[in-house]
C-alpha cells in the first residue's frame, strides 16, 4: 500500500512537471540594461526547450524603483525584477517580493552559504530569503601611472592613507594642464551616499551612527579636497560615470570608482593605470568600502513562481561568466574571477576582490531612501559651506534617529 | 420626438459635444486633482499607493512641509525661477517677434527655425545645457574665458549662488521661441491700416508701438504671460538634467521638491501638499488666462 502511494505520488509529480513543460509560460523581467547579464541569460533561458519565455524590458537606472512601485500599486508589475540592493529591503519588508526560503532550501543550484555575507544580508529580511544577488561591486582608487611619474611620485606605491592621498592629490593637481588630483562623486543622490559611507566607516561610523567621533573628519577631508581645488567643484553635481570619464580623458589623475568602469577604461584611457585599495584613515586603521550592485527578486503576485525561480537558478548557475563577460564580480564565495586576457583588468580583479571583503551593506532598511537622503543633505550642505561638517552630521543623525527608532 | 429634433437643429448636438468634453475633463483632470487633494491629508506610502483608502493625517502633512527647513528656500527659488524665466522669455520673445514682423526676405523662414528649440524634448535640452554649462570643459566658460569676461571658470551647476540661474538661463532659451510665436500671431492680427493712419499723422516708431501695438496686444500679452507662468511652474526636465535641484538644494523649486518627496522618498502625502498649493497658484493664473482669451474672442 505504501509503495503504491509513493508510486502514485511520484507519478503525480511527473505529470505536474510535464504540465509545466507542456504549458507555454511567458514571464516578464525588468532590468536596467537590455544588454546586461540579466537580458543575456534571459535570452539563453528562453532559447532552451523548457516552454518558458522571458520578455525583458529595460528601465533607466533612476526609474527602476519608481516604475516598479507604480506597477506594483496597479498590479502590472513584472514577474522578475532586477533591483539595486539598498532598495531591496523596502519591497521585501512590505511583502511585495516572494519569500524564496523554501524554494532555495530545496534547490540543487542555489545555496545561501555560497554567497558573501554582505550581499546575502541585502536580500534577506526577517530571516526569509527574498532574492538572489546579480553580482557585487565595491569602490577602490584608480590612478594614472603616467601622471604619477610625471609628478615625481612612485607609480608602484600609490597612496595608502588619507594623508598620502592628500599629498598625492596636491602634487598631481595641475591647473595649467587642466588636471585635477582626484575625482569622485559627492552628488545629491544614492551615488553620493555610496561614495561617502566608506570614509565614514573608516572612522568607525556607520549609516546608523553618522556623527560619532571622527565622522566629521571624513567630511572635512572631502571638503579640503574641494576647497583646495584638488578636485573639480562639479564633484558636487557629477555622478560616478561622468567623474570617471574625466579620469579616462586625463583630466583627473585619480578617481574613486568601481569595477563596472574597467571595460570602458581599458578602451578609452590612453595611459597606464592601476587600481589600489581605498586609502585608510591612518596606517593600520580599519578598511572599509561600499557594497553595490543589484539583486534579482520575484514579485509575490506572480502566477508562475516555479518558472520564475527556475530562471533564478539558471542565472545563478552562470555566475562564472559575470566577470569575464560583464566585469561584474560574482557574489559567490566559490566562484573565482576568471582571467579576462587584459593584464590590467586581471590585476584590478585582485584589488577589488580584496576590497570586497571590507564592503559594508547599505541597510538593509525599508526606509533606506530617507536615510540616504539625510546623508546626502549632510554631504552637500557642508561641502557648499552652509554648515560645519559636525553640525551637518548632527542634523543628519537626528533625521536618521527619527527613522530608525 | 423632442431629443431627435434638437439633434437635428444642432442645439442638442452642441450639448452632446460639450458633454463629452466635460466628461473627459472630469474623469481625467477633475478626479486626479481631487484625489491629489485627498491624499495630501493622508499618510500614503509606497505600498498603500494603489489602495483608495489611507489612514488620515489631518493637517500634519501641511504643517511638516511649512516647518521643513527647505520650505523657505524652495519658495524663494520658485518665485525667482518663475519671475526670471517669464520676464526674459517674454521680453526677448517680444523683441524677436517685432524683429521678424519687419518684412525682410526669409523672415518667416527664420522665425520657423527658432521653433526648433521649442519642439525639442525638455530632457534633451537639459542634457545639452548640462554640457554647455559644465564647469571645467563647458562651452560657455570657454567662450567667456577666451573673451576675457571672466578670469576663473564659473561652476554653473555646482556653485550654490549660481545653480538656480543656470537653469533659468536654459529655461529662457527653451521657452522664448514659444513666446515669440504667440506674440507674432498677435502682431499679425493688428490691422495694417492703423499703422498707415498713424504714419500719415506723423507718428514715430516708438509712438506707434506704445499707442497701437501694445494696446492692441493686451489680451495676447495676458495670455502669453499666463501660459508662461504655467509652463514655468511645470518645468521639471531641466532641473533633472542640469542640477538635480542641487547642490544642497540651492536650485530646488516647488515642482522638483514635490517630485523628490513623492518619488524619491515615497512620501506621497507631503508631495501632494506641494502640488495642491501649486494648483491654487495655477488656478489663479488660469483665471488671468481665461479673461485674456475671452477679451480676444470679443475683439
Amino acid at each position: 500500500m505504501k509503495q503504491t502511494l509513493t508510486a502514485l505520488a511520484f507519478a503525480a509529480l511527473l505529470t505536474s512537471t510535464a504540465n509545466v513543460a507542456a504549458q507555454d509560460v511567458t514571464l516578464t523581467l525588468w532590468t536596467e540594461s537590455a544588454t546586461g547579464a540579466e537580458a543575456t541569460f534571459a535570452g539563453e533561458f528562453t532559447e532552451m526547450d523548457n516552454g518558458i519565455t522571458i520578455d525583458v524590458r529595460e528601465i533607466r537606472f533612476d526609474d527602476i524603483v519608481t516604475e516598479n512601485l507604480r506597477a506594483f500599486a496597479t498590479g502590472t508589475n513584472p514577474d522578475i525584477i532586477s533591483i539595486d540592493n539598498p532598495d531591496h529591503a523596502a519591497f521585501a519588508a512590505r511583502g511585495a517580493f516572494l519569500d524564496l526560503t523554501d524554494l532555495a532550501t530545496a534547490s540543487d543550484q542555489i545555496d545561501m552559504d555560497n554567497y558573501f555575507p554582505g550581499p546575502r544580508s541585502s536580500f534577506t529580511w526577517d530571516g526569509g530569503v527574498y532574492g538572489i544577488p546579480r553580482a557585487s561591486n565595491t569602490i577602490a582608487l584608480y590612478y594614472n601611472k603616467d601622471l604619477f611619474e610625471a609628478a615625481g611620485l612612485d607609480p608602484d606605491n600609490p597612496p595608502s592613507t588619507w594623508d598620502e592621498l592628500y599629498e598625492a592629490a596636491s602634487a598631481l593637481t595641475d591647473p595649467d594642464n587642466d588636471v585635477y588630483g582626484i575625482a569622485f562623486s559627492a552628488k545629491a543622490s544614492e551615488e553620493g551616499t555610496f561614495q561617502f559611507l566608506p570614509w565614514l566607516q573608516m572612522t568607525g561610523g556607520s549609516f546608523e551612527q553618522v556623527n560619532g567621533d571622527g565622522a566629521a573628519d571624513a567630511l572635512s577631508f572631502w571638503k579640503t579636497l574641494l576647497d583646495e581645488g584638488l578636485t573639480s567643484p562639479d564633484t558636487l553635481t557629477r555622478g560616478q560615470w561622468d567623474s570617471t570619464g574625466t579620469f579616462n580623458g586625463g583630466n583627473a589623475a585619480m578617481v574613486i570608482s568601481g569595477p563596472w568602469e574597467l571595460g570602458r577604461m581599458a578602451a578609452d584611457a590612453d595611459f597606464d593605470w592601476g587600481v589600489t585599495l581605498l586609502p585608510v584613515r591612518e596606517e593600520g586603521g580599519p578598511r572599509a568600502s561600499a557594497l553595490g550592485d543589484f539583486n534579482l527578486a520575484i514579485f509575490a503576485n506572480t502566477e508562475h513562481p516555479d518558472e520564475a525561480f527556475a530562471f533564478l537558478e539558471y542565472f545563478d548557475s552562470q555566475a562564472h561568466r559575470m566577470w569575464p563577460e560583464f566585469t561584474r564580480m560574482p557574489s559567490r564565495v566559490d566562484v573565482p574571477l576568471a582571467s579576462t586576457g587584459d593584464a590590467r583588468i586581471d590585476a584590478a580583479a585582485e584589488v577589488f576582490t580584496e576590497q570586497l571583503q571590507y564592503a559594508a551593506n547599505r541597510g538593509p532598511h525599508p526606509e533606506w531612501p530617507r536615510i540616504s537622503r539625510a546623508i546626502q543633505d549632510a554631504i552637500q550642505s557642508s561641502l557648499t559651506g552652509q554648515k560645519e561638517p559636525q553640525e551637518a552630521l548632527d542634523d543628519a543623525q537626528s533625521v536618521i534617529d527619527g527613522i530608525l527608532n | 420626438m423632442g431629443p431627435l429634433r434638437s439633434m437635428r437643429d444642432g442645439i442638442g448636438f452642441d450639448t452632446l459635444l460639450i458633454g463629452f468634453a466635460l466628461l473627459y475633463l472630469l474623469a481625467f483632470a477633475g478626479l486626479p486633482l481631487l484625489y491629489n487633494v485627498i491624499i495630501s491629508f493622508q499618510q500614503v506610502d509606497v505600498f498603500s499607493l494603489g489602495t483608495l483608502l489611507h489612514p488620515g493625517a489631518g493637517w500634519d502633512n501641511y504643517l511638516s512641509i511649512f516647518r521643513d527647513p527647505l520650505a523657505q528656500m524652495v519658495l524663494w527659488n520658485t518665485i525667482i525661477f518663475t519671475v526670471g524665466s517669464v520676464a526674459f522669455q517674454f521680453t526677448i520673445g517680444f523683441a524677436f517677434a517685432l524683429f521678424f514682423h519687419q518684412k525682410f526676405p526669409g523672415a518667416t523662414w527664420f522665425r520657423g527655425l527658432f521653433l526648433a528649440a521649442w519642439v525639442m524634448p525638455g530632457l534633451v535640452v537639459g542634457v545639452l545645457w548640462n554640457w554647455l554649462l559644465s564647469g571645467d570643459f563647458g562651452v560657455i566658460n570657454h567662450v567667456l574665458l577666451s573673451m576675457g569676461l571672466i578670469s576663473e571658470p564659473i561652476f554653473w551647476r555646482s556653485d550654490i549662488d549660481v545653480s538656480l540661474y543656470s537653469v533659468i538661463l536654459a529655461n529662457i532659451w527653451y521657452g522664448m521661441p514659444f513666446n515669440m510665436i504667440l506674440l507674432s500671431v498677435g502682431l499679425a492680427a493688428i490691422p495694417d491700416d492703423l499703422y498707415e493712419a498713424a504714419a500719415l499723422d506723423g507718428a514715430t516708431a516708438w509712438q506707434k508701438f506704445w499707442t497701437i501695438t501694445l494696446p492692441m496686444m493686451r489680451s495676447t500679452i495676458g495670455a502669453v504671460l499666463a501660459l508662461g507662468v504655467i509652463f514655468t511652474l511645470q518645468q521639471f526636465d531641466l532641473f533633472a538634467a542640469i542640477t538635480s535641484g542641487g547642490p544642497a538644494g540651492s536650485s530646488t523649486v516647488a515642482q522638483y521638491w514635490s517630485w523628490q518627496l513623492s518619488f524619491r522618498e515615497f512620501d506621497f502625502g507631503r508631495g501632494a501638499v506641494i502640488s495642491v498649493m501649486m494648483i491654487l497658484v495655477v488656478l489663479a493664473v488660469s483665471l488671468v488666462y481665461v479673461r485674456s482669451t475671452r477679451a480676444e474672442t470679443r475683439m
